[in-house]
């Protein structure tokens, strides 16, 4: 019998800078996920509750309102590949044989989070070992990036754009333009950390996403004339020693850790850059989209600004990168993050993503990093 | 008033206020690293605490336009300057820069310099920070 692993249903909460409780969107987007998938609650074998913020407990506490059915819960937090990774944790119970169909379902709220770490901070000294901030983090990457390959800040101004405008088609966005966003406006945004502005910037917010996966008995029993999507691999890394290695204030290792761990999923899938149709990464900031570019294989090193340049990374080109607008777009509120991934790619396989759908999809990959650091990547693939 | 590290186990403040940061030397794969090491990243074997170069030379920087979280500040500066600096035994440091932007440029050699961030009885407790060399 087939070991594979097949996403049956997801479903999301939009993400948005003024949400109801966590509890509430979290039942949102599982409610909207089983009712994708055509099951019950009952019927879950496994839930996976990914999420930084909030309270011990909370995960356990939320399944009960779904029902009382004696299923496994267990909560998984990776940084921002909290929700890729509670995804990864679900399929690998479903391979294990530990259930016929596991839930993944993430949820946070980064305006609260932010909050309770000011007044928890408040008065403290600072510390060493704290991080710089993500902005300052990737903020140095990319002043390199422009020493070394001569990137102007009007490359990154065209990514972000790119991402904003792939979220005017996304319900589930947090920034959804009335108008057409331009890389003049996003240069003209407010500086955060040269060279990125505002714009440039994944904005805070909060949100739930969740995806169900079944094997593939399961999936076909529940297809009702939709294609499948199976999950074509799944693979986690963590950090290995390179030259120039930053221990102390990093937010994440050396980019070497995409390209390992994008190599282990081609290879486990048998499925290399040449036959995705559509990625997801974290573009938490511009330059990392472009650098990803090609450390997952897009194109050779170096070569990155010129896919900008010819438009082969917005939708209609030849590789469209964060189609529902991306972390720096659709949002980042965390925990659910990774998954609001695998709800576009999921829907993108299916032929239902409407305005922004890519046609013919059928393969996509989504790819999260993780502050301290992890890199977890999926790859959907219609079958 | 005398200057004194905010936290043990990072640096130490030597002759006419130089901090020397303390890192880890592994004997198995001939490395440094910073901070200290309980053992080797590469072999996982024993490494040993070692004193690193005070200079090195500027990789990447930015500015961040918010102030530096509980630091005195630096001139009436609205943000705070961020650098990876390269020290020549090949340990990559991440750190407060001084300065403000335009005074830096990738390859500028730098020196480890004290950052004062609080006062605490009759010393000053400080972190450590990186400018960029004009002597």
């Amino acid at each position: 019998m087939s070991n594979d692993v097949y996403v049956i249903g997801v479903g999301m909460h939009p993400f948005s800078k003024m949400c109801p409780s966590t509890r509430d969107m979290a039942f949102n987007a599982g409610t909207a996920a089983m009712e994708d998938a055509g099951i019950k609650f009952k019927d879950v074998g496994y839930l996976y509750n990914g999420y930084i913020g909030g309270m011990m407990l909370e995960g356990i506490s939320y399944a009960k309102d779904f029902g009382l059915t004696n299923v496994p819960v267990v909560h998984v937090e990776n940084a921002s590949a909290t929700g890729s990774t509670a995804f990864r944790e679900a399929v690998n119970a479903v391979k294990a044989g530990e259930a016929e169909i596991a839930m993944a379902l993430g949820f946070d709220d980064m305006m609260k989070m932010g909050m309770q770490m000011a007044q928890m901070m408040m008065g403290q000294e600072p510390k060493i070992e704290q991080i710089v901030l993500p902005a300052g983090f990737f903020a140095m990457w990319a002043v390199r990036r422009m020493h070394e390959h001569g990137t102007t800040v009007e490359t990154f101004a065209k990514i972000a754009a790119k991402n904003w405008n792939h979220a005017r088609f996304n319900p589930m966005a947090q920034r959804q333009a009335k108008e057409e966003v331009t890389p003049e406006e996003v240069l003209a945004s407010r500086m955060i950390a040269y060279p990125h502005t505002s714009k440039m910037s994944c904005g805070a917010g909060g949100g739930a996403a969740c995806a169900i996966v079944a094997t593939e008995a399961v999936a076909k029993k529940l297809a009702n004339g939709r294609p499948l999507v199976k999950v074509a691999g799944s693979q986690m890394k963590s950090e290995h020693y390179t030259e120039g290695h930053v221990f102390l204030g990093a937010v994440v290792g050396p980019g070497e850790l995409t390209q390992v761990t994008s190599q282990a999923l081609y290879e486990e899938s048998g499925i290399g850059p040449n036959d995705v149709s559509l990625v997801h990464v974290h573009d938490a900031f511009p330059i990392e989209e472009l650098m990803y570019y090609e450390l997952m294989g897009f194109c050779e090193e170096g070569e990155g600004d010129s896919l900008v340049e010819k438009g082969e990374t917005t939708i209609g080109g030849r590789i469209p990168f964060s189609t529902d607008g991306g972390l720096i777009a659709r949002g980042h509120p965390g925990g659910p993050t990774g998954l609001a991934q695998i709800w576009d790619i999921t829907q993108q396989l299916r032929g239902e993503s409407g305005k922004r759908q890519v046609e013919g999809a059928k393969v996509g990959i989504a790819h999260m990093m993780g502050a301290g650091s992890i890199c977890v990547m999926n790859m959907l693939q219609r079958v | 008033m005398a200057y004194k590290p905010l936290e043990e186990g990072y640096f130490v403040i030597k002759d006419e206020d130089q901090p020397v940061l303390i890192g880890s030397y592994s004997p198995s794969a001939d490395k440094y690293y910073y901070p200290i090491r309980k053992l080797c990243p590469v072999t996982s074997e024993p490494v040993e605490d070692a004193e690193l170069p005070t200079e090195g030379e500027l990789y990447s920087w930015t500015y961040i336009e918010m102030p530096m979280m509980g630091a005195m500040p630096m001139g009436d500066q609205k943000g705070h300057g961020v650098g990876q600096i390269d020290l020549p035994n090949g340990v990559r440091i991440q750190s407060i820069i001084k300065g403000v932007q335009g005074d830096w440029e990738i390859g500028m050699k730098m020196r480890l310099a004290l950052l004062p961030i609080k006062e605490r009885g009759s010393n000053v407790m400080c972190s450590y920070c990186f400018e960029p060399v004009t002597d």
